[in-house]
C-alpha cells in the first residue's frame, strides 16, 4: 500500500517520539534501575548504604509476609478477572442487545467510578462497610438478615473479598467501554446470519460475541492482572492491609517495608520482586489463552 | 524469534509503567517542597527565609496546637527579620511525608521529629544533636522538666527539642455506665478490672471503645504500660540499650496474652481494626461505650467534642496494678514523643535563628500558656493561673503527679520493630495469633 509514502522521514519520526520518550525513561525507565541499585544495598535513607549483594533478595525469596501478600494479590485478580472482565462481559452483552431500555443512562452509571479518585472510593466503602452507620448493615438489618452481618473490615477471613469488591465495582465501566467498542467492531451481517440460523441471546453472545471478543478480552485480562498486580490506594484508605496484614498487597508491603519501617533496600526489592512476579504472571496468562497464534 | 523477545522487552515495560506511576506520586511530593538552601546563599539579603514543616493545624482547638500559634506569632512579631514559612499537614499526613523527605533527603530547614525516627536519621546524618545548642543557654536548658529528653536520647547526645510532655495513656471512663453496672469505684486491681469489663460487657454496653485502624492505639495507649506492669521498667531500659533482654521473656508474653484476653472477652467493640482513635471516641461520645484509652491529648477533645452529659460524667484513670506484675502500679507511659529539630545543613545566621525559634517555642513563657490552653509543656511553667485548668486537666494533672513516666514503646524503639509489633497486636486483638508466636516475631525483627 501507501505505507512509504505516508511514513516521515526517520529524523522527523525520531524528533517528533523523542520529548515522549524522555519522559518517559526518565520517569519509568530509569527509576528501575536506580530502584534495582537501591535493592542491592541496606539502606535507610540517607547517606550511609552498605552493599549487601543479592542479600535482600535471598531474604525476600524466605519472606513468608511477602509471598502471603503475593497470594492476597492472586486472590484480588482471580475474583476482579471474573468480576470486572466477567461482568463487563455480561454487561456489555446487555448493552448491545435490543432488550435494554436508558442505555446512556446504564453506560454513565456504570462508567462513573472510573473517574473517581481511588482514595475517595476507599472512604466511600469504609463508610458503607461500617458496623453502626453503615449502608450495607442497614440494608440487611431493613431486610431482617441481621444474621448475614459480620465484621466486614475486621474479619481476617473475609477481609480480602470485602476489599476487592470496590475495586471490582470501580472498574467494570472500564472493562465495559473496551468491550463494547469491540462489540461495534463486530460485523452487524454475522447477528443477522445468526438470528436467521434462530440463535438466541445467550447462544449468539457464546457462540459469535465471545469468539470474535477473543483477542480484546486477551487485552482485557492483561490489563486486570497488571492493574491489580500494582493495588494499593484503595486497600490502603479502608484498612490500612489490616487487620494484622490480612489485607496487605505487595504494594503495600513495599510502602509498610520502605517508609514504615524505614528499609528503603529491602523495599525497593521488594518492588523489583513485585515487577518479575508480574511479569511471570502475565507471560503465564498468555501461555494459557493461546499466546500469539492469532497475531499476524 | 526476535520478535518474541522484543515482545517481551514491551510487557516488561508496560509492567514498570504501571508500577512506577505509583511511585512517581510520592516523589513529587518530596520535590514540590521549597528548598530554603538556595537562597540563603545571597548575602545581601536582609531577612532570612526558613520553612517549617509541622502538624499544627490551623483549625485544630487542641491546647498545644493554640500555645504553638500563640508563641509563633509572637515571635514573628518580635523577629520581622525573621521570615518563618509554614507547611502544615495532618498528623499522620505529616509523619508520612516527613520520613519520605528524609529518604530523599529533601528536609525543610525546621521539622518535628518523633523518638522512634531519630535513630535512623541520625544514621543518615540528616540531624545534628543539640547539646551545644542547650549548653550555650543554660537558663533554658534547666527549664525543661526532668527526663523529657530520654525519647531523643542516642548515648549522652539530644537529638530534638520537646515541647509538650504527655501521657499516652489515660483510662477515660464513664461514672454513669459504672455505676450503672454497680462498680461504685474504678477497679483497684487487675482481676477487678476484667471483672468490671464483664460487667459492663453483660449490660450490653461496649466495655472499651478502641480504633486501632491506625495501629499505634492499642501499642501506644495499652500495652505500653500494660507491658510496664508485668515487665517493670529494667526490662525496656535493657530491650532499648540492647542489654540481653528479649521479647520472649515469660513477662511480656503474658503482657500480650493480657490484651488478648480482654479481646476475647469481648471487651472491645468488634470492628476494633477498622475504625480509628475519632471513631472510638465517637462511640463513647455516644454513651455506647463506657471507657476508652488514648493519651492526654484527647483531654481536650472532651471538653470540645463531647455532648456536655457525657464529658460531666467522664473521669480518669490509670490501669490498675497487675498481681505478681513487675512493675510499678503507678507507671504511666508518657514521653515528650515529638520534638523539634533543624537540619543538619542549616549554617551560620540561619542556624541561629532557627535556635531563636526553637527558644519561642519551648521555654518557660511558652510553657505557661500551653498549660493555660490545658496542654502539659515540657518546660517548667512557673507561675500560672490554676483557674484556667478544666476539671479534667486537673484530674490529669494530679494522675500525673503520682504517676511514674516510663517509656512509650512505639517512640522508642525502632520503626521496623514496631510495626511488626503493631501489626502483630491487631492479629492478636482477632485471635489469628498467639502471645507466644507473635513474641517470637517481634524478637526476629528486634534481632
Amino acid at each position: 500500500m501507501n505505507h512509504k509514502l505516508m511514513r516521515p522521514k526517520t529524523e522527523v519520526l525520531l524528533g517528533l517520539l523523542s520529548p515522549g520518550l524522555l519522559i518517559y525513561c526518565f520517569i519509568v525507565v530509569l527509576p528501575l534501575f536506580v530502584s534495582f541499585r537501591y535493592s542491592l544495598f541496606d539502606w535507610s535513607g540517607g547517606i550511609n548504604m552498605e552493599f549487601v549483594g543479592l542479600g535482600n533478595y535471598i531474604d525476600l525469596v524466605q519472606d513468608g509476609d511477602f509471598w502471603f501478600s503475593f497470594k492476597n494479590n492472586v486472590m484480588i485478580i482471580m475474583l476482579s478477572i471474573l468480576g470486572q472482565v466477567g461482568i463487563a462481559f455480561v454487561v456489555s452483552a446487555l448493552l448491545m442487545s435490543k432488550l435494554l431500555k436508558w442505555r446512556e443512562f446504564h453506560r454513565v452509571v456504570i462508567f462513573l467510578p472510573v473517574v473517581l479518585s481511588a482514595v475517595v472510593i476507599g472512604f466511600l466503602w469504609t463508610i458503607i462497610y461500617s458496623k453502626d452507620m453503615g449502608l450495607l448493615n442497614w440494608i440487611l438489618k431493613a431486610l431482617h438478615l441481621e444474621s448475614f452481618i459480620i465484621p466486614w473490615l475486621d474479619d481476617p477471613r473475609y477481609v480480602i473479598y470485602t476489599v476487592t469488591i470496590p475495586l471490582i465495582w470501580q472498574y467494570i465501566g472500564f472493562y465495559l467501554i473496551i468491550f463494547m467498542a469491540a462489540m461495534q467492531s463486530i460485523p452487524k451481517d454475522i447477528f443477522e446470519v445468526a438470528d436467521i440460523d434462530g440463535a438466541t441471546g445467550i447462544k449468539k453472545a457464546v457462540y459469535i460475541t465471545l469468539p470474535l471478543l477473543y483477542d480484546t478480552l486477551k487485552v482485557a485480562i492483561m490489563l486486570c492482572i497488571a492493574g491489580n498486580m500494582k493495588v494499593f490506594d484503595h486497600i490502603y484508605v479502608m484498612t490500612g492491609g489490616g487487620p494484622g496484614k490480612s489485607s496487605t498487597v505487595m504494594a503495600q508491603y513495599a510502602y509498610d517495608n520502605s517508609f514504615v519501617m524505614f528499609k528503603l533496600g529491602y523495599g525497593s526489592a521488594i518492588s523489583i520482586g513485585i515487577l518479575v512476579l508480574s511479569l511471570a504472571l502475565i507471560l503465564l496468562s498468555r501461555k494459557l489463552m493461546g499466546g500469539n497464534k492469532n497475531e499476524a | 524469534m526476535k520478535s518474541n523477545v522484543l515482545k517481551l522487552w514491551c510487557l516488561a515495560l508496560v509492567v514498570a509503567m504501571t508500577f512506577l506511576t505509583a511511585c512517581g506520586t510520592k516523589n513529587d511530593d518530596g520535590s514540590k517542597t521549597p528548598h530554603g538552601e538556595q537562597e540563603g546563599g545571597n548575602g545581601q539579603e536582609t531577612s532570612i527565609e526558613l520553612n517549617f514543616m509541622h502538624f499544627n493545624v490551623k483549625e485544630s482547638s487542641e491546647g498545644g496546637t493554640l500555645a504553638f500559634y500563640d508563641a509563633m506569632e509572637m515571635f514573628k512579631d518580635n523577629n520581622p527579620n525573621i521570615e518563618i514559612e509554614e507547611e502544615i499537614l495532618g498528623h499522620d499526613a505529616y509523619e508520612t511525608k516527613i520520613k519520605t523527605l528524609a529518604a530523599a533527603n529533601e528536609l525543610p530547614d525546621l521539622f518535628v521529629i518523633k523518638g522512634s525516627m531519630v535513630s535512623a536519621f541520625v544514621e543518615s546524618g540528616l540531624i545534628n544533636p543539640v547539646n551545644d545548642i542547650l549548653e550555650q543557654a543554660p537558663a533554658w536548658k534547666d527549664g525543661f522538666m526532668d527526663g523529657v529528653f530520654n525519647d531523643f536520647k542516642m548515648g549522652d547526645n539530644i537529638y530534638a527539642l520537646p515541647y509538650s510532655n504527655k501521657s499516652t495513656h489515660i483510662i477515660y471512663y464513664n461514672e454513669d455506665i459504672f455505676e450503672e453496672c454497680g462498680i461504685t469505684s474504678f477497679p483497684a486491681s487487675w482481676e477487678g478490672f476484667k471483672d468490671a469489663v464483664g460487667k459492663i460487657r453483660d449490660k450490653g454496653y461496649t466495655p472499651i471503645a478502641l480504633g486501632n485502624k491506625g495501629k499505634w492505639v492499642v501499642g501506644s495507649c495499652i500495652l505500653s504500660t500494660l507491658g510496664d506492669r508485668f515487665t517493670g521498667t529494667d526490662w525496656f531500659m535493657s530491650i532499648k540499650d540492647r542489654k540481653g533482654a528479649k521479647f520472649t521473656e515469660p513477662e511480656f508474653v503474658d503482657a500480650l496474652a493480657a490484651v488478648q484476653e480482654l479481646a476475647v472477652m469481648g471487651a472491645f467493640n468488634a470492628d476494633m481494626n477498622s475504625i480509628d482513635n475519632m471513631q472510638h471516641k465517637t462511640l463513647y461520645y455516644g454513651g455506647k461505650a463506657a471507657m476508652f484509652f488514648e493519651g492526654a491529648w484527647a483531654i481536650s477533645s472532651i471538653s470540645e467534642e463531647a455532648p456536655q452529659e457525657i464529658a460531666d460524667v467522664t473521669k480518669l484513670a490509670i490501669l490498675p496494678a497487675v498481681e505478681g506484675g513487675k512493675g510499678d502500679a503507678k507507671a504511666v507511659s508518657a514521653g515528650a514523643g515529638w520534638g523539634y529539630n533543624m537540619n543538619a545543613e542549616l549554617q551560620g545566621e540561619k542556624k541561629q535563628a532557627a535556635v531563636e525559634v526553637f527558644k519561642a517555642l519551648t521555654d518557660e513563657k511558652q510553657a505557661k500558656i500551653s498549660m493555660e490552653y490545658n496542654a502539659m509543656p515540657a518546660s517548667n511553667p512557673g507561675e500560672y493561673d490554676e483557674s484556667k485548668l478544666t476539671p479534667l486537666f486537673k484530674q490529669y494533672a494530679d494522675i500525673m503527679a503520682e504517676a511514674k513516666s516510663v517509656p512509650v514503646y512505639d517512640v522508642q524503639l525502632e520503626p521496623a520493630v514496631i510495626e511488626v509489633m503493631n501489626s502483630g497486636l491487631q492479629e492478636l486483638l482477632i485471635q489469628a495469633t498467639t502471645p507466644e508466636e507473635l513474641a517470637k516475631k517481634i524478637q526476629k525483627e528486634y534481632e
